[in-house]
């Protein structure tokens, strides 16, 4: 086996030295203890005696009094034979411990053990203390702030974003102001978002009617930056109220599916202020399953993370076709996710009540609905199955049935049904 | 151009113009007037094993002393000519020898003036090596600064370059109380401006080296180094980081500490010592103490693990907090 000869290092403050004389020739014999190289460091000579016997293989660093090489670097070799095989580069290359002037890059394992981060309870919200102090201060409640730190930790600067975003809120009632993002200009539409959503289920069609028409999409109570009163239930009634506090022409309303059920309760309380009505997988009555699924919602949403609340909800909103494909359903995952996690438990459950409470008292009054109506059904919708009897129990409503698709039509067929809202509205 | 020295010459500098303005300051310990290698006049001193005292035995005949090897009697000499008047500076040539004389430390020059109503004082200072980055191995490179910085009445200083290390020495020098002055082995080569005169940077006083504003690195001895090359390289990188130079370990400066969290809302610590019950766990405790409503993310702690320090050159160097390690941390935390 190869030994290497290195420069020593012989005193703290020693980093380098040279090589003066190699007292042996290439391929002799050398015995442990006698002197392999001479070298030289600090003005001082010192001879180097080889730790071990053989013969003196390979000289890498040739004698050279002006040449300083650090400390640690492979001078030389010893082999046991002179026949054993010995490959001169590959050996220094293993052997090479040249001291550093600065600090190497950090050790992975090093790192990894600094990396071990906590836990935290699931289903709670992290907040740093600054922010929540801050939130105190603005009297803005930090766990309703959507996160940007890691694990999604709600930071002072999140709370400052939503403290300067809440001051454009819109007052619809006393102590009650929503978000409504605002965008385009035309004919006044009005955009309802269905059950523990928000704004963004609407954002392809949202986009496209803002070329043509003055957009409104309406976060409810509760759903990001709007106030989120502490009631038993947020009646459907209430809702369309807040609604209705927005509209002051005769504006086109779309509501998805509990806002489909806003956009009803429009229609038949505000007449005068509804244009067109587009219901996407609307209900009025709410059965077994739809109440089955929005408890577990509420429940999974109090007690488990945002991605497992996106993961159980997935496949009661999107169709199998849709849930196939791996990349379209991780992406609806993300995005659900994100919404869920900006709507605490408390609300929800505030709406599953309105929802419980409104199904099954308006069927009848459907008839009364004047306006002209667009009710697009998805064929695979696990959710509101009724669709279709909705759209006939309005006269003169149309009924377009979206094939292979579920429940949350906006997000799965964002181009169909922006294409069936703009061809309703015109 | 301004004048540069090394961290050794500037203490050396020190130690002279503190003998100059006062005669009581006297030099006692191991090798620092020249040991075994001095000839009989006197003229081929070493001073010290870094040479850091080299020169004086010639300049203040008699007030430069050798020693016997016997840190005990050392200090305990030195905490005795504190208390008949004189103003001792004693090298305890690395801080790892502490152990041998802790007793006339902790004991004695801690608690006497306490004792004795304030009548009696002990105006010591001890000057030692600290720190890695020699492949001095394991009992001669370790960073234990959090042994004197934890005993009520000492004071226990930290330069991190050339120019601090002379004010700070001559402050220490001209204290009352004992104080507990570090040298690390890393700095002591460094070059840095240092202003000729005599002056002094008070004790307990901490320093923002570098203006930040999205994350405070604080730091101190051979770590600012490091956290300034982080910062270097966080600044590439778009982010403002402020690095804080502690200078003083105890009295330690608890608002300088609590006004860059309050700038950033973000901290680490950078300690080249040990993690447990040490400097770097007293400001993260500052921190979530007084500190709390400030913290926009955790505290980080970037110290060495918690093994002896290894003569290996490849590992002493990933045992010591590195820029990358810094970096680390704060990326984790944004």
């Amino acid at each position: 086996m190869p030994t290497p000869i290195a420069m020593p290092k012989l005193g703290m403050t020693m980093s380098e030295g040279a090589v003066l004389e190699w007292p042996i020739a290439v391929g002799a014999r050398v015995e442990k203890g006698q002197t392999v190289v001479v070298i030289e460091s600090e003005k001082a000579q010192f001879e180097v005696e080889a730790t071990t016997s053989g013969f003196l293989r390979h000289v890498y660093v040739a004698p050279d009094p002006d040449s300083q090489v650090a400390c640690g670097t492979v001078l030389g070799a010893i082999t046991e034979s002179l026949d054993e095989p010995f490959d001169a580069e590959s050996f220094r290359r293993a052997n090479d411990r040249q001291e550093r002037k600065e600090a190497i890059p950090a050790q992975k394992s090093l790192s990894a053990v600094v990396a071990s981060a906590p836990r935290l309870h699931v289903g709670r919200v992290p907040v740093a203390p600054a922010a929540r102090a801050l939130g105190k201060k603005l009297g803005v409640d930090p766990e309703r702030v959507p996160g940007s730190g890691p694990g999604g930790r709600v930071t002072k600067e999140d709370v400052e974003a939503w403290a300067v975003k809440r001051e454009r809120l819109v007052q619809v009632a006393p102590g009650i102001a929503l978000e409504v993002p605002t965008e385009g200009d035309g004919d006044p539409v009005i955009l309802l978002p269905g059950f523990g959503t928000d704004v963004s289920a609407f954002a392809a069609p949202a986009r496209a009617l803002a070329k043509r028409y003055r957009v409104r999409a309406v976060n409810p109570r509760g759903v990001g930056l709007s106030d989120a009163p502490e009631q038993e239930r947020y009646d459907v009634a209430e809702l369309a109220a807040d609604a209705a506090a927005l509209i002051d022409a005769p504006t086109h309303v779309v509501g998805a599916s509990l806002g489909a059920a806003i956009a009803i309760e429009l229609a038949l309380t505000q007449v005068e202020k509804v244009r067109t009505l587009t219901l996407i997988t609307p209900f009025v009555e709410a059965d077994a399953r739809l109440l089955a699924v929005l408890d577990a919602w509420c429940r999974v949403a109090a007690e488990a993370s945002a991605d497992t609340s996106a993961a159980t909800l997935l496949p009661w909103l999107f169709s199998t076709g849709f849930l196939i494909d791996e990349a379209a359903r991780r992406r609806a995952a993300r995005g659900l996710a994100s919404i869920v996690r900006r709507i605490p438990a408390a609300v929800l459950r505030r709406y599953f009540e309105g929802v419980r409470t409104w199904s099954s008292t308006r069927r009848s009054d459907l008839e009364r609905i004047q306006v002209p109506t667009l009710v697009l059904v998805a064929a695979a919708d696990l959710l509101a199955p009724g669709g279709e009897s909705v759209a006939q129990a309005i006269p003169g409503a149309t009924c377009a049935v979206m094939t292979g698709a579920g429940h949350a039509l906006a997000l799965e067929a964002p181009e169909a049904v922006t294409d069936a809202i703009l061809a309703h509205l015109r | 151009m301004a004048r540069t020295l090394s961290t050794a010459a500037a203490i050396n500098e020190a130690l002279r113009i503190a003998m100059h303005s006062d005669p009581d300051v006297i030099l006692l310990g191991e090798d620092v007037a020249g040991g075994g290698t001095r000839d009989q006049e006197g003229t081929d001193e070493i001073g010290g094993i870094i040479g850091v005292t080299r020169g004086l035995v010639k300049e203040f005949p008699g007030r430069v002393l050798d020693t016997p090897i016997s840190e005990m009697g050392l200090l305990g000499t030195a905490v005795g000519a504190a208390l008949t008047g004189l103003r001792p500076v004693a090298e305890l040539m690395f801080i790892d020898f502490i152990g041998v004389c802790l007793d006339p430390l902790l004991n004695q020059a801690a608690k006497l003036r306490y004792m004795f109503g304030g009548k009696a004082r002990v105006p010591l200072t001890v000057r030692t090596l600290t720190g890695a980055g020699m492949q001095a191995a394991a009992q001669h490179s370790q960073s234990l600064y959090w042994i004197p910085a934890g005993i009520p009445g000492l004071k226990t200083v930290i330069p991190s370059n050339a120019a601090d290390a002379k004010g700070l020495l001559l402050a220490s020098i001209r204290d009352d109380s004992p104080v507990v002055f570090c040298e690390p082995k890393r700095i002591l080569f460094d070059q840095a401006e240092v202003p000729e005169h005599d002056y002094e940077i008070p004790l307990g006083k901490a320093a923002v080296v570098r203006q930040g504003s999205d994350v405070s690195l604080v730091a101190f001895g051979a770590t600012v180094k490091t956290a300034l090359m982080a910062a270097e390289q966080l600044a590439a990188e778009g982010v403002s980081a402020e690095v804080l130079d502690l200078r003083s370990l105890q009295p330690l400066d608890e608002e300088a500490i609590l006004a860059t969290l309050e700038k950033t809302g973000k901290l680490v610590v950078v300690d080249e010592a040990t993690p447990r019950c040490g400097i770097a766990s007293d400001v993260a405790a500052l921190c979530v103490d007084r500190g709390f409503d400030f913290l926009n993310a955790p505290v980080k702690k970037v110290t060495a693990p918690h093994t002896p320090v290894p003569f290996s050159g490849v590992l002493e160097q990933a045992y010591m907090p590195s820029p990358e390690r810094v970096l680390a941390a704060v990326r984790e935390m944004s």
